[in-house]
């Protein structure tokens, strides 16, 4: 059987330091090995928050957090190098100097650890990443020279290079150019099914979803509102007027 | 040259080689990481626990040290807990070591500017001594020893400090490395520059190679070649011209700093 929790959420909410209200409230939610799970809501509704309570980047005010059976609060670390995390709109400054191919190795860097230097099969899991994405060509290249596009591609080879269990996307297609945009997220869906990933996506393009995943959470002002099938998700997600248009505009 | 044949200049040349690169290389990872606003107030804190050695005539390196280090060890985890915006911390911090600074100077057994407190004030290169250059070259060794084992994290952290959190690095412990490391390097090269200015030689060199590379690694090497340079050449006018030596040092680094910020290559692509 592997119907083991992956990921455990019980009774969890989170605040930001400085803030009274909480930015995800009372939440519990559970993933399964291998399961694909979509995260929709408004902007501000919490989605990039349940994310980052996952992976533990951000600490819990109430409630528990588990990955792979272990607390995220105490063996965050531990967690975090078998996670492959896309920030949503990660973009660096013109001039940054380091290489498409430094920013994808980092990725392994946790797995190496302390004291240690990456070794070749390192850079050789790096480059494979980038070629897997596409992005090959782009390895000596500076990460400042590159589109938003390019660097949301080095993002996502970074997340892939350390060989993750789970991958926590927030908005990862959002600047992919219309070419990329059908292709990556398919090569997402088809690694999360060849390498058995736990993988959750965080995404205002809801179609997309109805042919790929079995689940789709809705996430309203910091609640879960809906926890259920894309079928069933569509309408209530359609009709909410910020979603829909925030799907215009990235179409 | 014959100033070279004395061993006071031979002193002072080998005190500017190893300080000027130690400050312009832990001033890459100051200004990378963003900690200028603490790196400022640790090295004014140097400054004020140098001046407390010259009021109660102990040795100015051993309370600049103290100093330096206490003020490393409040203020990064005060900055980090209650997120202070970096104008805050030298707000505060700057002025409070320089009042202490003053008060302690005052304080001095000698009144008024005696030698001593001249040096801790403006840096003197006749002050340095046989033991200066022992702790400058053990300290040069370790911290080029401790930046090569930790260099995959400093790299990653100089990136974005949010992302290698997320790919399993517990940065904080790194952070407070180079915090501790530049007060130690900061007030280890006190001597030479003064208390006043010294602040200049961390972030200079850095900043100038931020401006002409592209390569974090090459940069991490050109930026204490770029601090070895301005702090040789620093002295070599201060001797051509009979000027404070902390000045001289300054004023180069300063003018090196512009000239490369006027020819640019990143700055002239983005007037393109």
């Amino acid at each position: 059987m592997r119907e083991d929790a992956i990921i455990k959420l019980e009774d969890v909410s989170t605040v930001y330091e400085g803030e009274r209200r909480p930015a995800i409230k009372d939440v519990n939610l559970t993933l399964k090995r291998n399961e694909l799970v979509y995260i929709v809501g408004p902007n501000a509704s919490g989605k990039t928050t349940l994310l980052e309570t996952i992976n533990g980047l951000l600490p819990t005010f109430k409630g528990k957090v588990s990955v792979f059976g272990l607390d995220v609060q105490s063996n965050g670390r531990k967690i975090r190098c078998q996670i492959g995390y896309v920030p949503q709109d990660f973009m660096v400054k013109p001039g940054e100097p380091y290489t498409a191919l430094d920013v994808v190795l980092m990725g392994r860097y946790g797995q190496i650890g302390f004291l240690h230097h990456p070794e070749e099969k390192d850079k050789k899991n790096a480059l494979e990443a980038m070629k897997l994405i596409g992005i090959e060509e782009l390895a000596d290249r500076s990460m400042g020279k590159l589109s938003g596009g390019q660097q949301q591609k080095v993002m996502l080879a970074r997340a892939l290079a350390k060989n993750p269990k789970i991958l926590l996307l927030d908005e990862p297609f959002s600047n992919l150019d219309p070419d990329s945009r059908g292709q990556i997220p398919s090569l997402i869906i088809k690694l999360h099914k060849e390498k058995d990933l736990t993988t959750l996506i965080v995404t205002h393009d809801i179609h997309h979803m109805l042919d790929n995943c079995n689940r789709v959470v809705v996430v309203t002002d910091g609640r879960i509102m809906f926890d259920g099938t894309p079928e069933k998700a569509l309408p209530l997600v359609e009709n909410h007027p910020h979603t829909t248009s925030l799907e215009a505009t990235h179409r | 040259m014959i100033w070279l044949e004395f061993a006071i200049m031979q002193r002072a040349l080998i005190a500017c080689i190893l300080a000027g690169f130690l400050m312009g290389l832990i001033g890459v990872f100051v200004v990378r990481m963003r900690l200028s606003a603490i790196g400022y107030s640790m090295s004014h804190g140097a400054f004020a626990g140098a001046a407390l050695g010259v009021a109660t005539s102990t040795n100015p390196l051993a309370t600049g040290l103290l100093f330096a280090s206490a003020t490393a060890f409040l203020i990064g985890p005060i900055a980090d807990k209650a997120r202070l915006h970096a104008d805050t911390i030298t707000s505060i911090v700057f002025p409070l070591n320089m009042a202490l600074a003053f008060v302690f100077l005052t304080l001095a057994p000698e009144v008024g500017l005696s030698s001593q407190v001249a040096n801790v004030l403006w840096g003197s290169i006749i002050s340095m001594t046989n033991s200066d250059l022992v702790y400058l070259t053990t300290l040069f060794a370790a911290t080029i020893a401790i930046i090569y084992f930790i260099w995959k994290e400093l790299f990653a952290i100089m990136f974005n400090r949010k992302l290698a959190e997320a790919d399993g690095i517990n940065t904080k412990p790194f952070i407070y490395l180079i915090i501790l490391l530049s007060g130690v390097v900061v007030t280890f090269s006190l001597k030479l520059v003064g208390g006043l200015l010294i602040y200049a030689l961390l972030f200079n060199p850095a900043s100038t190679a931020l401006q002409f590379l592209e390569d974090m690694r090459a940069i991490v090497v050109a930026s204490p070649l770029i601090g070895m340079a301005t702090t040789t050449a620093g002295l070599l006018v201060s001797l051509a011209l009979d000027l404070p030596v902390g000045s001289c040092i300054v004023i180069v680094s300063t003018i090196v700093f512009a000239i490369v910020l006027l020819l640019s290559p990143k700055r002239r692509r983005k007037e393109v």
